[in-house]
C-alpha cells in the first residue's frame, strides 16, 4: 500500500502540472491577498473615520432631540478570505427611539465613488473555487485512462493487491499532491495578514481559517473524485479530459451564473407589502390622533406642538415612509440656542409634550416592528434564501455558503450586527426613560445648558464566537463530505466491475 | 489548404468536444434570450411610466407659472433602456438610470433653494440580500464560455498530430508550412463557429419572434458589429492555441498551460488590475462631501444674512439680494456636485484603462459599446442630461425676457414673469442613442484587440515554422 501511494506520488510530484499548479496558486494568492490587505485597511481606516465623525457630530448637537446616535460596523478582517455580504450591506445605521433599526434603513460609508463598484473584486476563496478545481480535474483525467491505455494498470493488478486499496493510494497521493499548493498559498497569506499592523487575528480567527481549510480540503477532494469518475468510466484519456473540462466549465462557470435566472420566480410579494404597510399606516395614523389630540387637549392654547416658542435655532417634525422597505417613522427635532423672556412660561408645557411625544414614539416604533420584522423576512430573506438552496446543488456553491459561514461574512453573520444595533436601541432607551431625558429641558434647548452625551451606554459589537460560526457551516461542510463519499462508492464500483 | 480545413472540420465535428460545446452555448444562448423576454418588456414599460411621468410633473408646474417651473426643475431624468441589454447586462446594474434635475436642499419662509443637476448613485446592492452571480449575457458567454470552447479546440491541434505522427505525414507533401497552419486554423474557427453561430441564431430567433420586443435596422447593425468582435475575440483565442500547441511538446502539457494562461488572463486579470487601479486612486469618504456643500452653503447664508437689512420687504433692491442669492447658490452647488462627477468619472477611466490589458475587459467593453449600455452609455446618457438642463435653463431665461412687465430677477417669484406658461413650450427630455459616438470610444480597444490577435497569429505562425517534427 505505501510503496503503491509512494509511486503514484513521485508520479504526480515530477509533472509539469505540479510545479504549475504550485506557481499559479502562490501568485494568485500572493498578489490578491496583497490587493485585499490593503482594501482591508481602507476599509478600517473609513470606519474608524465614520465613527469619529459621528462622534463629533453628536457632540456637537446641543439638544438630545437634534442628536443622531449612529453606529457602524467595522469591516470583518476575515472579508479576505471570502468577502460575502461583508462589503456590499450597509455599515452604518442610525439607532433612535423613532425607529427599531433594520438592515434595511442602514446606510453605507466608504468608497466615494459607486461606478467603481462595476469591477468585480474577489478574494481568496474564490481563487481557490476556479483554480483548484480546476487542477484537481487536470490531475485526474489520466488517473485510470491513462494507465488502461499505457497498459500499466494491468500489471499493477497483476499483483496480490486489492483493487480497493489502488483506488485508496491513487486518492490518496493525488490529493496529498493538491493540498500542497493549497497549504502553502494558505500560510503565505496568513504570514502576509499578521505582518500588516492593523489585522489582529485572535485564536478564534484562526480556528475559522481552520474551518476554512478544512472545507476547502472537502471541495477539492469533490473536484478529484469527480475526474477520477469521468476517468474511470471513459477509459480514455482525451475523452476524459473534453469531459471533465467541461463539467468544469457548467459546474464553475455556467450553473451557479445562470441557475438564478432559470428558476421560476416568486410572486410578487405586493399584496403583503400593502397589507403590512397599511397596518404600519394605521398605527401612525393612530399615533398622529392622539398627538394632536393631546395638543388639543393640554392646559396650552394652539395646537403648535412646538408651542410657539420663537428663539435662535431651527425646528422640524415631519412623517416619513417608503413603502418599499416598510419604512415609517416620525421625527420631530428642535434645536434652540435660546428663548425670549415671554417664552418662559411655555416651557413646562413644551416639556411636559415632549415627554408624552417621547413614549408614544417608542410604542409606535416598536409595534410597527412586530408587523414589519415578519414581512421584511417574507419579501426579502426568505426568496434570496430560496436562491442560496439552489446555488447549492453545485458543490461551487456550497463550498461558498459554508466559506462564508466560517468567516462570519454571511447574511447572519451581518444580521448578527443589526441585532447588536437593536439591543443598543433598548438601552438608550432605558437610559432616556432613567434620566428623564424626553422631558428635559435639553430635549429641544441648549439655553440652559446643553445636552449630555457623556452618560450614554456605549456601543459594542463582538462578533459570534466560533461556535456559532461552525454551526452555520457544518450543515454545508457535511454534505460536501457526503458528496465525497458518495462519488468515492461509485467510482469504487466502477473500478472493481471494470475489465481490464 | 481547404482540403486540410475539411479534413480538420471533420475531425472536430465527430468528436465529444464539439457535441459539448454546441450543447452549452446553445443552453446558454437559450436562456439569455427567455431571461430577456422575460425582462425586458418590463423595464420598457417602466420606462415608459416614467417619461410620461415627468412630462406630467413638467406640465404640472408650467400651469403654476415660471417662477415655479423654474424653482422645481424638470425632475427625474430617466435614461432610455436598450433593447440589446441581453448582449451586455452586466456593468448596467451598477449605473444609475436617472439624474434628477430638481434636487433641492432647503426652504426659508420666503424663499426656496432652485433645483440643481444631481447624480444620484446605483447602489442595487445596499438592501439587496440575494447572492451575487454574473449576469448571463452575451458578454459572459463569449468572454468566458466561447474563449474557453476556442482553447479546447486547438490546444493539441498541433502538438496531437505530432503525438500520433500524422503531423509528418502532413509535412511530408508538398505543401508549404504556413498553408498547414492557415488550413488548421480555418478548420478550428469553422468547428467552433458553427456552435456560436448556432446558438447566436436561436438566440435572435426567439428574441425577434416575440411581439414584445421590437429590434430595427440599426439595433440589427450594432448585433453584426457584436458578433464581428466575438469572431475576432474567439481567433484570438485559437491563435493562442495554436501557439502553445505548436511550442509545447505533449498535448496535455499544451492544455494546461492553456488553461492557467485562460485562468490568469480571463478570470484574475480583469478584477486584481481593477482592484490595483481602484485602490491608487482612492477618493476622500463620502461625508468629506455633504460637509463641503454645508459650508459652502452655510458661508453664503451667512453673507446674505448679514445683507439682509439693506432693502426694505419688498423693494427691487431686497428681491435682487434674494436672488443672487439664491442663484449664486444653486451654482455652487450644482459646481460641486458637477466636480465630484468627473472625478468619479476620470477615476473609472484610469481603472479602465488597466484593465485593458486583459483581451476578456477589452471585448466585454466593446459589446457594452455598442449594444447601448455600460459606462460610455452612461456618459453619453449624461451628456444628453446636460445639453437639456442647459436648454431648459435657456428656455426660462427666453420666457421671461419675452415678458416685459418682467423684472428680470430669477430666484426670487416677485422677480419673475408672471405670465402663465404654456406647458407644450416647455422642452421635454428625450434620451438618445448613437451609434457614431459609440464607434469613436470603441475604436481604441477594436484596434488593441485586433493588434492581440495579430501578434498572437504572427507568434503560431513562426512557432509552428521553426518546429521540428
Amino acid at each position: 500500500m505505501m510503496t503503491l501511494i509512494r509511486r503514484e506520488l513521485l508520479d504526480n510530484l515530477m509533472t509539469f502540472r505540479f510545479a504549475a499548479a504550485t506557481f499559479i496558486t502562490l501568485l494568485l494568492v500572493v498578489a490578491n491577498t496583497f490587493v485585499l490587505i490593503i482594501d482591508y485597511e481602507r476599509r478600517l481606516a473609513s470606519h474608524n473615520d465614520a465613527v469619529k465623525m459621528h462622534q463629533r457630530q453628536l457632540q456637537e448637537k446641543i439638544t438630545y432631540s437634534a442628536g443622531e446616535v449612529r453606529v457602524d460596523r467595522p469591516p470583518n478582517p476575515l472579508s479576505i478570505f471570502n468577502v460575502g455580504f461583508d462589503k456590499r450591506l450597509g455599515n452604518e445605521i442610525e439607532v433612535s427611539h423613532k425607529l427599531v433599526p433594520s438592515l434595511w434603513d442602514a446606510g453605507m460609508h466608504g468608497s466615494d465613488n459607486p461606478f467603481m463598484d462595476m469591477f468585480a473584486s474577489m478574494d481568496i476563496v474564490f481563487i481557490f473555487e476556479v483554480i483548484l478545481s480546476l487542477f484537481a480535474l487536470i490531475f485526474a483525467y489520466n488517473a485510470f485512462a491513462g494507465e488502461y491505455e499505457s497498459g500499466t494498470l494491468r500489471l499493477v493488478l497483476t499483483h496480490p493487491i486489492g483493487r480497493g486499496k489502488i483506488l485508496v493510494a491513487k486518492y490518496m497521493s493525488a490529493m496529498l499532491c493538491l493540498i500542497v499548493p493549497l497549504l502553502i498559498s494558505l500560510l503565505l497569506a496568513i504570514i502576509l495578514l499578521t505582518t500588516s499592523t492593523s489585522i489582529s487575528l485572535n485564536s478564534d480567527d484562526f480556528l475559522r481559517i481552520g474551518g476554512i481549510i478544512l472545507t476547502s480540503v472537502a471541495y477539492l477532494s469533490v473536484f478529484y473524485l469527480i475526474g477520477l469518475l469521468i476517468s474511470a468510466a471513459t477509459r480514455r484519456t482525451s475523452t476524459a479530459l473534453m469531459l471533465s473540462m467541461f463539467v468544469w466549465g457548467f459546474l464553475v462557470l455556467v450553473y451557479p451564473n445562470m441557475i438564478l435566472t432559470v428558476i421560476p420566480r416568486p410572486a410578487s410579494p405586493d399584496a403583503l407589502r400593502t397589507s403590512a404597510f397599511n397596518r404600519i399606516e394605521n398605527i401612525w395614523e393612530t399615533f398622529d390622533r392622539e398627538r394632536k389630540h393631546y395638543l388639543s387637549t393640554d392646559d396650552f392654547p394652539g395646537e403648535d406642538w412646538g408651542y410657539e416658542l420663537r428663539g435662535i435655532g431651527w425646528r422640524g417634525a415631519n412623517f416619513r415612509d417608503y413603502a418599499p422597505i416598510l419604512l415609517y417613522t416620525y421625527r420631530s427635532v428642535m434645536h434652540f440656542e435660546g428663548f425670549g423672556e415671554k417664552d418662559e412660561p411655555k416651557m413646562p408645557h413644551a416639556q411636559k409634550h415632549f415627554g408624552f411625544l417621547g413614549a408614544q414614539t417608542i410604542d409606535a416604533a416598536d409595534r410597527t416592528w412586530l408587523i414589519r420584522k415578519p414581512a421584511l423576512e417574507e419579501i426579502f430573506i426568505q426568496p434570496a434564501d430560496t436562491e442560496r438552496i439552489y446555488l447549492k446543488l453545485s458543490p461551487v456553491g456550497l463550498y461558498d455558503a459554508a466559506t462564508q459561514a466560517w468567516a462570519g461574512t454571511d447574511l447572519l453573520g451581518i444580521r448578527d450586527f443589526f441585532d447588536a444595533a437593536r439591543q443598543y436601541r433598548q438601552s438608550v432607551i432605558n437610559y432616556f426613560y432613567d434620566s428623564k431625558v424626553f422631558e428635559s429641558r435639553q430635549w429641544f434647548s441648549g439655553d440652559k445648558g446643553a445636552a449630555d452625551w457623556s452618560g450614554l451606554p456605549q456601543f459594542s459589537f463582538q462578533r459570534d464566537n466560533i461556535d456559532t460560526n461552525a454551526k452555520r457551516a457544518i450543515p454545508d461542510v457535511c454534505l460536501l463530505l457526503m458528496i465525497n463519499v458518495v462519488l468515492f462508492i461509485v467510482i469504487f464500483l466502477i473500478f472493481v466491475k471494470s475489465e481490464v | 489548404m481547404w482540403h486540410i480545413a475539411k479534413r480538420e472540420l471533420s475531425d472536430n465535428l465527430n468528436s465529444l468536444r464539439f457535441a459539448l460545446a454546441t450543447v452549452l452555448l446553445l443552453g446558454l444562448m437559450l436562456t439569455n434570450a427567455v431571461v430577456h423576454l422575460r425582462e425586458h418588456p418590463e423595464r420598457v414599460q417602466q420606462y415608459r411610466e416614467r417619461v410620461s411621468g415627468h412630462q406630467n410633473h413638467i406640465a404640472a408646474h408650467a400651469s403654476n407659472g415660471l417662477y415655479d417651473l423654474a424653482q422645481e426643475g424638470p425632475g427625474y431624468l430617466y435614461k432610455k433602456p436598450s433593447n440589446l441589454r441581453f448582449c451586455a447586462e452586466g456593468s448596467e446594474t451598477f449605473m444609475s438610470d436617472r439624474a434628477q434635475a430638481g434636487y433641492h436642499r432647503w426652504s426659508t419662509d420666503t424663499l426656496k433653494s432652485f433645483w440643481i443637476l444631481a447624480y444620484p448613485s446605483a447602489t442595487p446592492n445596499r438592501d439587496n440580500v440575494r447572492p451575487e452571480v454574473t449576469k448571463v449575457d452575451w458578454g459572459f458567454i463569449i468572454g468566458y464560455v466561447l474563449s474557453l470552447v476556442a482553447l479546447l479546440f486547438t490546444f493539441d491541434s498541433i502538438s496531437g498530430e505530432r503525438e500520433r505522427g500524422t503531423l509528418r505525414l502532413t509535412l511530408s507533401n508538398a505543401i508549404p508550412r504556413h498553408t498547414v497552419l492557415i488550413g488548421k486554423f480555418l478548420g478550428a474557427f469553422i468547428s467552433v463557429s458553427i456552435p456560436f453561430i448556432l446558438g447566436v441564431l436561436v438566440n435572435l430567433l426567439v428574441i425577434s419572434t416575440s411581439s414584445d420586443v421590437h429590434l430595427d435596422a440599426e439595433a440589427w447593425g450594432r448585433l453584426g458589429i457584436i458578433f464581428f468582435i466575438a469572431v475576432l475575440y474567439t481567433c484570438l483565442f485559437l491563435a493562442l492555441g495554436m501557439l502553445v500547441s505548436a511550442r509545447v511538446q505533449r498535448s496535455a502539457v499544451s492544455l494546461v498551460v492553456l488553461l492557467l494562461v485562460w485562468v490568469v488572463f480571463v478570470v484574475f486579470m480583469p478584477s486584481t488590475l481593477a482592484s490595483i487601479a481602484g485602490r491608487s486612486t482612492s477618493s476622500g469618504p463620502t461625508y468629506d462631501f455633504s460637509e463641503r456643500s454645508w459650508k459652502l452653503h452655510e458661508e453664503l447664508s451667512s453673507d446674505y444674512y448679514a445683507n439682509y437689512d439693506e432693502g426694505p420687504e419688498g423693494s427691487t433692491k431686497r428681491i435682487e439680494i434674494d436672488g443672487a442669492y439664491v442663484t449664486k447658490d444653486a451654482e455652487q452647488q450644482e459646481q460641486l456636485h458637477e466636480e465630484r462627477l468627473n472625478r468619479r468619472i476620470a477615476e473609472v477611466h484610469r481603472a479602465r484603462a488597466i484593465t485593458r490589458l486583459s483581451p476578456v475587459t477589452i471585448v466585454q467593453n466593446l459589446i457594452e459599446s455598442f449594444a447601448g449600455t455600460g459606462f460610455e452609455r452612461h456618459l453619453q446618457f449624461l451628456e444628453n442630461v446636460k445639453t437639456y438642463a442647459r436648454e431648459f435653463r435657456t428656455f426660462i431665461v427666453d420666457t421671461d425676457n419675452a415678458d416685459p412687465e418682467s423684472l428680470h430677477i430669477f430666484g426670487v417669484r416677485t422677480g419673475m414673469s408672471q405670465e402663465p406658461v404654456s406647458p407644450e413650450a416647455v422642452p421635454k427630455f428625450e434620451d438618445t442613442l448613437n451609434l457614431s459616438k459609440d464607434f469613436n470610444t470603441a475604436a481604441t480597444e477594436l484596434l488593441l484587440l485586433t493588434l492581440f490577435v495579430l501578434v498572437l497569429l504572427s507568434g503560431a505562425y513562426l512557432a509552428f515554422v521553426r518546429v521540428e517534427v
